[in-house]
């Protein structure tokens, strides 16, 4: 999966010599953490977040506050800005936002802005890929750490006939393991799961007490 | 006569059946209505028959093409695409004759259930054959082909213009009547289930709050898997009173699936019959309190259908009709005389179960203290607003 199918195309920017207080405005109105600021050929050439935003606002012990709003953003905002393309992936996007420790990025296409991704896309986007947006159950199975697992199982939910919305496969803690996880479209899996015991599979969910 | 409370029910809505082998099973209709029977706690004239729900009233929720794709299925023309467009066909929903009929009997017994409230007289109406809370605009799941519960309120909003709200206390996600009226204001679906992370369908977490007009009028309480009778009814009393005050419905609709109990074989939770007498036992005081009684349940879930849906359904109708004095000690030796050799287990001797039919729970403080938390989670907008105009 890349950027280009998760990433918002509508983005709301401000310029170089938009005022802070109009900044301030129009993330509150959006309800929005970021603003790209752009030139006239709709280049990145700066981002504002609401934090630095709040650390140049005017405090409550005093100032003059109107001078300070009436600053244009540009001498504020932050110009090393980090982005990401259309073709980038999803996960390395999530990659870089949680190593540099920020919470969105402008996608640039030739220079230009042509989207944004924040941490909610990648967190919708995660909820879209275990399933769970789609009526499913859970099944969790512990496998050998070896080639084939994945088609095994999977070759037994097949015979149900029930489609599997997603699959993840983790480590387990005994590293001659692997645990695979599957939504399944199916609210009955009983006789699925009685079928994977006979043949002898550790099931970690659906589990009854013992 | 007292037009205290309805029962409504037709032979035909026993005709919803996918195959022999499928969990869902309408012979619990039959075997709860007998219990009734049995202990005298119901009379004929009590007994309303349902109706087939004609297509308009399908067309509140359900889409043209899927309500043709009911019919043509019912009607031997299935064809491969409408398992995977539209859900029927599927192992969950499997084709059978007259489906489409079978489910619109099961429509009609709640719309005539809320006829009977709003329009003759009636307190209370109980249709158990309702209560398909899966059933989406345009596709079957779990179970569930049309949504009788969405339809039966959209019918509401529209002939009687009441403000309703939706409790659903099966043990999955009521997400079919969630969806449907996620952006309504007018509507507020408050549902208790076992958690998606582990059960179908996997919905119904605690931040589905609604979206648009309807934000705020969505809750939801996420139980853990194993939870017991104590921690399940402490989060259902306290939400469920803070959402009715909160909301001020006019009309309450409860869905009382009964598979949350520890036999249930679908599901994990660890309650026992304690929860299935006082979930109506507040749902009745709650609609005396805020709706001049209005109070419409349906069925739902439910697949020990001898060893408690009987008892849990009885339950409803007993509170409804002031009868609650017959739940205590022994269910009738009659009944279980009859149904004895049906059963394919042995039938509780008893209304309330003994404290050891489950083993000790490992995780059990984990497990309370994470449904508080998730409680508190659940009515966190309504304590900051109700703290906000206190100041």
């Amino acid at each position: 999966m890349i950027i280009q199918s998760i990433m918002k195309r509508k983005v709301i920017t401000a310029t170089r010599k938009t005022m802070i207080k109009e900044a301030l405005n129009i993330m509150e109105q959006n309800r929005i953490r970021h603003l790209p600021v752009v030139n006239d050929k709709n280049e990145i050439i700066g981002i504002l977040s609401d934090r630095d935003l709040r650390d140049a606002s005017p405090s409550v012990f005093g100032g003059n506050n109107e001078e300070v709003l009436a600053k244009p953003v540009g001498d504020i905002m932050i110009t090393d800005v980090i982005t990401a393309l259309p073709i980038d992936f999803v996960d390395e996007a999530a990659n870089v936002m949680t190593e540099n420790q920020i919470s969105c990025l402008p996608v640039e296409e030739d220079g230009k802005l042509v989207g944004i991704i924040t941490e909610k896309d990648l967190l919708d986007t995660f909820v879209k890929l275990t399933g769970v947006d789609i009526p499913s159950s859970r099944l969790e199975v512990e496998v050998a750490n070896k080639s084939g697992m994945l088609s095994e199982v999977a070759w037994v939910v097949k015979q149900y006939q029930i489609n599997i919305q997603s699959v993840f496969i983790y480590p387990s803690e005994d590293h001659a393991k692997k645990i695979l996880v599957f939504r399944l479209q199916s609210m009955d899996i009983r006789s699925l799961v009685s079928t994977l015991k006979d043949k002898e599979y550790t099931i970690l969910w659906p589990k009854d007490l013992e | 006569m007292d037009k205290e409370a309805a029962f409504v029910f037709s032979p035909e809505q026993l005709n919803y059946k996918f195959s022999d082998e499928h969990p869902f099973n309408q012979k619990r209709l039959l075997i709860t209505y007998d219990l009734l029977k049995h202990l005298n706690a119901i009379d004929d004239n009590q007994i309303i028959p349902a109706k087939m729900a004609a297509e308009e009233d399908l067309r509140l929720i359900h889409e043209k093409d899927y309500i043709d794709v009911v019919k043509n299925a019912g009607n031997g023309k299935v064809r491969s695409s409408y398992a995977t467009t539209y859900g029927i066909g599927t192992e969950d929903t499997p084709v059978f004759p007259k489906m489409h009929e079978a489910a619109s009997w099961l429509v009609g017994g709640t719309l005539t259930a809320v006829d009977l409230v709003f329009e003759h007289g009636y307190k209370h109406a109980l249709n158990l054959g309702g209560g398909l809370h899966h059933g989406f605009r345009s596709k079957a799941s779990g179970f569930c082909v049309y949504n009788d519960s969405s339809i039966a309120i959209q019918y509401i909003r529209n002939k009687y213009h009441a403000k309703v709200l939706y409790v659903d206390t099966d043990a999955h996600h009521g997400d079919g009547v969630q969806w449907a009226f996620y952006n309504d204001p007018n509507v507020c679906t408050l549902s208790f289930h076992e958690d998606g992370r582990f059960l179908f369908p996997g919905t119904g977490h605690v931040s589905e709050r609604g979206h648009g007009d309807g934000y705020g009028y969505s809750f939801n309480m996420p139980f853990e898997a194993f939870t017991e009778d104590v921690s399940f009814l402490s989060a259902y009393k306290k939400i469920f009173r803070e959402v009715v005050a909160y909301f001020r419905p006019d009309v309450i609709l409860t869905q009382n699936g009964a598979d949350a109990h520890y036999y249930d074989p679908l599901t994990h939770l660890c309650a026992t019959m304690n929860i299935y007498n006082e979930i109506p036992q507040l749902a009745h005081e709650l609609a005396h309190e805020y709706c001049d009684g209005r109070w419409i349940a349906v069925g739902g879930g439910g697949y020990d259908i001898w060893r408690v849906v009987p008892r849990a359904w009885a339950m409803i109708w007993l509170h409804m009709t002031g009868q609650e004095s017959l739940i205590s000690g022994k269910l009738p030796a009659a009944w279980t005389k009859k149904w004895r050799e049906a059963a394919e287990t042995a039938l509780p001797p008893e209304w309330f179960d003994k404290p050891d039919i489950y083993p000790d729970i490992p995780r059990k403080n984990d497990i309370n203290k994470k449904n508080e938390r998730t409680a508190a989670k659940a009515l966190k907008p309504i304590l900051e607003r109700k703290n906000s105009t206190d100041n």
